[in-house]
């Protein structure tokens, strides 16, 4: 009773935070909407015992990249009225079709699900590990997508680097050479000349 | 026990996609060839493996989410065939116009590597990685040319729109797995066809996944990213992007549809008829208004796609084997035509334009002939393969009673002649804009004539690989 | 064997492909060793399979080589049926063949076209091999539309001249009626037979005689008839039979090797072989057999008359073509297939011989064609002189020659005949007999003998042509003099053709002829004393020797007597006339009658138009869809969804 009562309180935030997420005025508030919906998404995968899951997210998400995404936010200047001016235009349609989407969606949990069980699973013991399951089947039953998970973060390594990395060497660009700069002598750059008397 | 011989064309990739990767970093510019000829190596070794470690039998591993079988391994050889094809045709391209980096070798093994755990997928999770690991390298390959602001464009719109349809597919797969309780396709489907397991909520989880697929083929209405993609990209990245993902498509959509839910095929054909018969239509209209040719491709492509699904819908054996049939063959017709741009470009040049075409006769009688044999085969003009691949697919709708679809084939096919002979005519009887002789790199020039031949060659003999794909699936 | 079969098919494409694509990089020399090589292979395996079909234990060979496609129930293959008929068709087809291509290097030995000539002849040896060897009508067809095809190239091979162009205009034109008839006929086989191999087809043929077609109002037809009178008109195009024969004469625009080739020894022959093959068809309708043997005559005694007042030294030689076309097609319609393919053997040879000495004269007289400037040419051409003799000998069935055993069993065949309109045709061949005779020596007097009328230029520069000429000349001849008499026993009487040939013991007039031979000598003997033919040839030489030789002022005088006759043969019965002012011109009204309504109308104005214009309202319609705005796109993606599950999830 009191994890249902839980669970709609928090599902209930999560749908207004990420309400705000889109509505919010200010880019650095939105980001903020969104970092609220992973907590309160943190808390629901808690409600449901998988507990190693929301720690990373809090970890992960919020912790780690939200925080650079806020960064980005803040160093980009974004025209917010730019960005919104197709909002408002869009809006009534975009109303429309979600109402139709939860429509259709609530449709079926409700009345169309006949034959089909949905069986509220039994709580595990309190000695019972949700990391060392979660480890289990990972390295075991899960192995294969593991590993295509690291070749993955492979690809994302290569494709950033690819993406940003400029290399100034286009001929006729004027480069700084730092290792240059610094071992640079003062008889590279000072000629000392002498000079015969001139006569007229 | 986990054999990890049956999965040995994968595990070589890998290693040879961390090897070039290495190498790449110590080779300084004018070097640069030899990532070019690592990367064939690795194509080579890679087709080698798959020959000495294919099976004639079905089998599974890593706890059922790999599986090794004939057509399988078929697809993958297929694919690197493919894949070396547009290596070669793209060397050239890249020097000329300054993307001669190692990291266009990379992230196109990078990319052939998803393709093949897609193709060898046994369970929805490894279907969806595979799926990934493919696009993630195609979405920074289209944005491989960073000076090109509608490069990254067309690479910012791609990724979003492949997100968005990656998640639907992730939601799809999360809704058949809350009712079947498992995500590898063998048990997938038997938990469907049990009692009480075709139910409303596992046609919503489909709908999701038909997202995911359709919006890999390209169909209407999740093609739009095409017609940008191919525009915007620069050529060799667009033949990367319109040819060996078809492959991974067409694997995605047989492992998961045939397979995992074959059960709900009465379902998914309806959706795929409604898909089908928009791609048929748009992306023959549309193909028609364009001007610049690789737009135009992008919209034949939702055509040919159109007919691709065609095999789905009729959804039996035959119709799966023609499906693949026509995937091989739209992708052998896909990459010469897109070689035939980058043969046409110079530095700084695209030809893109439908005029650029023009008076093509002139200037190389030979090509000129190439191209028409390649326009004639995506017409469907016997007896070029394209021909035959059209005839199958329609006749296996007509199998399944679908006449008035057949029709409709045909009369797009008639639609879609307008387009590519249009190409044909302007090569014969237009006058040429430039009339400066044709100069590429002689292996180019070879590749590109075996690859247009072999579109005449497999027309006269069509039965070949046509039992071979029916062999293989079998 | 299959590999052999296939060698002998893909050699002359090979070499034609070779000469074709790659004739500036390879030269002069290399395109004409490439090609004879070519067509030397394949006479070489051609005579192999025919000694194995004739005096080894070769079985016939009956198979698909390759499937191309399956159409529902119809397997559209590329096959081979090789039996004594094909294998001696193979061996007439690239045994001329050869000859033609050796002779080629001295004929056209000045022409720019040179490369482009022996690829274009090979191709054709490629096409008729393809012709003959195959076992469906599939094939057959691919390979008749492909000497015509070729054939209608090198007609206009010397393309800048208008002569040309319009020649092979015409011959494309008159074989297309042929080839709509011959599809129809094909198209009505497959009708009713449900398949295009040959085999299946012949097994049905009984059957199909019991179907009927209604053609007008309620006049049922026996649809075997119907479809062998659609082929033959077919035949009637290519092996040009009175109507379509008008294309023929003109041919002669082409250079002479094709002359020989094409147009006397082997396309043109195409159409006798199809009728031959399909003789297990024909045999069960007596209306088409009677058909074509009516057709046959016309053209045998009608054609020759024609020869009697051309000019041309070709030409002359070409009527002579159609009037021992019209002999080989006598002999089809009297069910003596046998004959009729013998008569095809021994004439390929002689008529390519004749074809071959004409240009050999043409070549001495710097391509100059018209006979009056001729005259006297024995002393300056000794060997083109011997071998036009043994082929004009050949030609009007001198005993002993090739041609006196086919004419001569072929005529027997006739007389023995009782079908409907066989004493028509048995007195056009029979006075044929003597028309032939008469224009022959008319032109061997002519040209060879009596008073010189070239100029004096020509005349110091006469001299024999070079060895490729006459060397094929003399090849030639050997076969027009001795293959009549070393054949005739086990082709015409011997079963040769049992099993390949079918026909029915009431047709069997060769049988009967059959009861009365004893070995050559006393066919010789036999004719000599009971027949009447070898004395009408001595009679028409004899005439031609008076008129021309003796009282060369003689045809003048006549000339001016049948003033009418004349007009008519001189404007060959006025067929070029009234098809191009009658058919041509009725044609053409129609024609622009259909394009001003149908054509410009409807289709232009309203279909092609409207459509497009249709099409450019869609397109632009759909075109704003792809606004190029990210949001637009993902929008469309989610409605989509929303309309799937919409649809699917909730309709039921």
């Amino acid at each position: 009773m009191v994890t249902t009562v839980l669970f709609y309180a928090f599902a209930a935030i999560l749908l207004v935070a990420a309400l705000g997420v889109i509505t919010a005025r200010n880019p650095v508030h939105s980001v903020l909407f969104l970092v609220f919906a992973f907590l309160q998404s943190a808390v629901l995968w808690l409600l449901l015992e998988a507990e190693f899951l929301a720690i990373t997210l809090v970890v992960v998400y919020v912790g780690a990249v939200m925080v650079l995404f806020l960064f980005v936010v803040m160093m980009l200047n974004i025209n917010v009225e730019e960005l919104r001016s197709g909002f408002t235009r869009y809006l009534p349609l975009g109303i429309g079709v979600a109402l139709v989407v939860v429509i259709e969606i609530a449709n079926v949990i409700w009345f169309r699900s006949e034959g089909q069980a949905f069986v509220t699973p039994t709580p595990h013991a309190a000695d019972y590990s949700n990391t060392k399951e979660l480890g289990g089947v990972l390295y075991t039953e899960h192995v294969f997508a593991l590993e295509i998970a690291a070749m993955l973060l492979l690809l994302a390594i290569v494709a950033a680097i690819t993406l940003t990395m400029r290399t100034r060497h286009r001929p006729g660009l004027k480069v700084q050479d730092v290792p240059a700069q610094v071992a640079v002598r003062a008889e590279d750059r000072i000629r000392v000349v002498k000079v015969g008397p001139v006569k007229e | 026990m986990i054999d990890y011989a049956l999965a040995a064309p994968e595990i070589f990739m890998t290693a040879a996609i961390c090897v070039v990767l290495i190498v790449d970093v110590f080779l300084r510019q004018e070097k640069r060839w030899i990532t070019y000829t690592l990367s064939m190596f690795a194509l080579v070794g890679a087709a080698v493996v798959s020959l000495l470690f294919g099976t004639d039998s079905v089998a599974t591993t890593f706890s059922g989410s790999y599986v090794a079988d004939p057509a399988g391994n078929a697809l993958k050889l297929f694919a690197y065939v493919i894949v070396a094809l547009v290596f070669l045709y793209s060397r050239d391209y890249l020097e000329r116009n300054g993307l001669y980096k190692g990291e266009f070798f990379v992230l196109g093994l990078f990319g052939l590597l998803g393709l093949m755990i897609l193709v060898s997928g046994n369970n929805l999770l490894v279907l969806y990685l595979g799926l990934e690991l493919q696009a993630l390298s195609l979405y920074a390959l289209v944005a491989f040319n960073r000076d090109s602001a509608a490069a990254a464009e067309s690479a910012m719109k791609y990724f979003v729109l492949g997100s968005i349809a990656s998640g639907m597919l992730l939601y799809g797969i999360s809704i058949l797995y809350g009712i079947a309780g498992t995500i590898e396709l063998g048990p997938l489907a038997a938990a469907l066809t049990e009692p009480g397991g075709l139910t409303v909520p596992a046609i919503v989880g489909l709908a999701f996944v038909i997202v995911g697929v359709a919006f890999k083929f390209g169909a209407v209405p999740f093609h739009m990213w095409i017609p940008d993609v191919y525009q915007g990209a620069p050529t060799p990245i667009a033949l990367y992007v319109g040819s060996a993902p078809k492959i991974a498509a067409f694997a995605l959509a047989w492992r998961v549809l045939v397979e995992g839910l074959g059960p709900l095929h009465v379902d998914w054909q309806g959706m795929l008829v409604i898909l089908c018969v928009l791609s048929l239509v748009l992306g023959n209209f549309l193909a028609i208004v364009q001007t610049n040719f690789k737009r135009m491709l992008g919209y034949s492509t939702i055509s040919h796609v159109g007919f691709i699904l065609m095999g789905f819908i009729a959804g039996t054996e035959n119709g799966v084997r023609d499906a693949m049939f026509y995937t091989i063959v739209y992708v052998l017709m896909a990459t010469a035509a897109f070689g035939m741009i980058i043969l046409l470009s110079r530095r700084g040049f695209e030809a893109e334009s439908l005029d650029d075409f023009k008076g093509l006769n002139q200037r190389s009688p030979w090509f000129a002939f190439v191209m028409l044999l390649i326009m004639f085969s995506m017409t469907g003009v016997p007896p070029l393969v394209g021909f035959y691949a059209k005839l199958v697919v329609l006749q296996s709708v007509i199998e399944a009673g679908l006449v008035w679809l057949a029709a409709l084939g045909v009369v797009a096919a008639v639609v879609g002649a307008f387009y590519y002979l249009r190409i044909v005519w302007y090569m014969y009887f237009a006058e040429a804009k430039d009339s400066s002789p044709l100069v590429a790199a002689t292996d180019l020039r070879t590749a590109i004539s075996v690859n247009g031949l072999s579109l005449l060659a497999l027309g006269l003999f069509p039965g070949y690989l046509l039992n071979l794909c029916a062999s293989v699936l079998g | 064997m299959e590999s052999i079969y296939l060698t002998i098919v893909l050699a002359p494409l090979a070499a034609a492909a070779i000469a074709g694509l790659l004739g500036s990089k390879i030269g002069r020399a290399g395109a004409h060793s490439v090609t004879i090589l070519g067509v030397a292979i394949s006479f070489a395996l051609s005579l192999y399979v025919l000694w194995g079909l004739a005096f080894g234990d070769a079985e016939p060979y009956n198979g698909n080589v390759y499937e191309w496609a399956k159409i529902g129930n119809v397997t559209i293959a590329v096959g081979f049926l090789i039996d004594n008929l094909t294998a001696l068709m193979m061996v007439v087809v690239t045994s001329v063949s050869l000859a033609v291509h050796v002779y080629t290097i001295g004929y056209m030995h000045d022409d720019p076209g040179y490369q482009r000539f022996f690829s274009y002849i090979s191709l054709f040896t490629f096409s008729m091999l393809m012709l003959v060897m195959s076992n469906n009508l599939m094939q057959l067809f691919f390979g008749w539309e492909a000497v015509g095809l070729v054939s209608y190239l090198l007609i206009g091979f010397w393309f800048k001249r208008p002569s040309a162009v319009f020649a092979n205009l015409k011959a494309f034109l008159v074989n297309r009626v042929g080839d709509f008839g011959f599809l129809l006929g094909i198209a009505t086989l497959l009708y009713f037979a449900g398949s295009l191999d040959y085999a299946e087809i012949f097994a049905q043929a009984e059957r199909i005689q019991g179907e009927t077609i209604n053609l007008w109002g309620a006049t049922a037809v026996s649809a075997l008839t119907v479809a062998c009178i659609c082929l033959f008109v077919g035949a009637m195009g290519k092996s040009a039979q009175v109507p379509l024969h008008v294309w023929l004469p003109d041919s002669m625009e082409g250079p002479t090797p094709i002359s020989a080739l094409i147009h006397a020894a082997t396309m043109v022959t195409a159409g006798i072989f199809m009728v031959a093959r399909m003789s297990p068809l024909f045999e069960l309708s007596e209306a088409a057999l009677a058909f074509v043997i009516v057709i046959g005559a016309t053209t045998a005694f009608f054609m020759g008359l024609l020869g009697l007042v051309q000019q041309d030294i070709k030409r002359v030689v070409a009527y002579s073509t159609l009037s021992q076309l019209g002999y080989m097609t006598v002999a089809l319609g009297a069910s003596a297939y046998a004959a009729s393919i013998f008569h095809l053997m021994t004439h390929a040879f002689f008529k390519a011989l004749l074809f071959l000495a004409a240009g050999s004269v043409i070549i001495a007289m710097h391509h100059e064609q018209d006979i009056r400037k001729m005259g006297g040419l024995r002393k300056y051409l000794p060997i083109t002189y011997w071998t036009f003799v043994i082929g004009t000998l050949a030609l009007i069935g001198f005993p002993g020659f090739s041609g006196f055993f086919s004419k001569d069993a072929l005529i027997e065949a006739v007389h023995a005949s009782s079908l409907p309109g066989s004493g028509y045709a048995y007195w056009c061949v029979l006075l044929g007999v003597f028309v032939t005779a008469l224009y022959s020596f008319r032109l061997l007097f002519v040209v060879f003998h009596g008073e010189e009328r070239m100029d004096h230029h020509t005349k110091e520069h006469l001299h024999e042509t070079p060895a490729v000429v006459t060397g094929p000349l003399i090849a030639l001849a050997v076969p027009s003099v001795i293959v009549g008499w070393l054949t005739i026993e086990p082709i015409l009487f011997g079963g040769f053709f049992e099993g390949a040939i079918f026909v029915r013991p009431e047709h069997d007039v060769l049988g009967e002829v059959g009861a009365e031979f004893h070995g050559p000598g006393a066919f010789v003997a036999h004719a000599l004393t009971h027949s009447v033919t070898v004395y009408l040839a001595a009679a028409g030489a004899l005439v031609a020797w008076f008129l021309y030789l003796k009282r060369p002022e003689i045809p003048g005088q006549l000339l001016e007597r049948a003033g009418a006759l004349y007009r008519l043969l001189a404007n060959k019965y006025y067929f070029d006339w009234i098809n191009e002012n009658v058919i041509a011109r009725a044609t053409r009204a129609v024609g622009t009658g259909l394009w001003r309504v149908g054509d410009q109308l409807l289709i232009d104005g309203l279909i092609v138009n409207g459509s497009a214009r249709a099409v450019g309202a869609i397109a632009s319609a759909a075109r704003r869809v792809q606004s190029g705005y990210l949001y637009h796109y993902a929008f469309a993606m989610v409605i989509a969804l929303a309309a799937l599950i919409g649809w699917f999830a909730l309709r039921g």
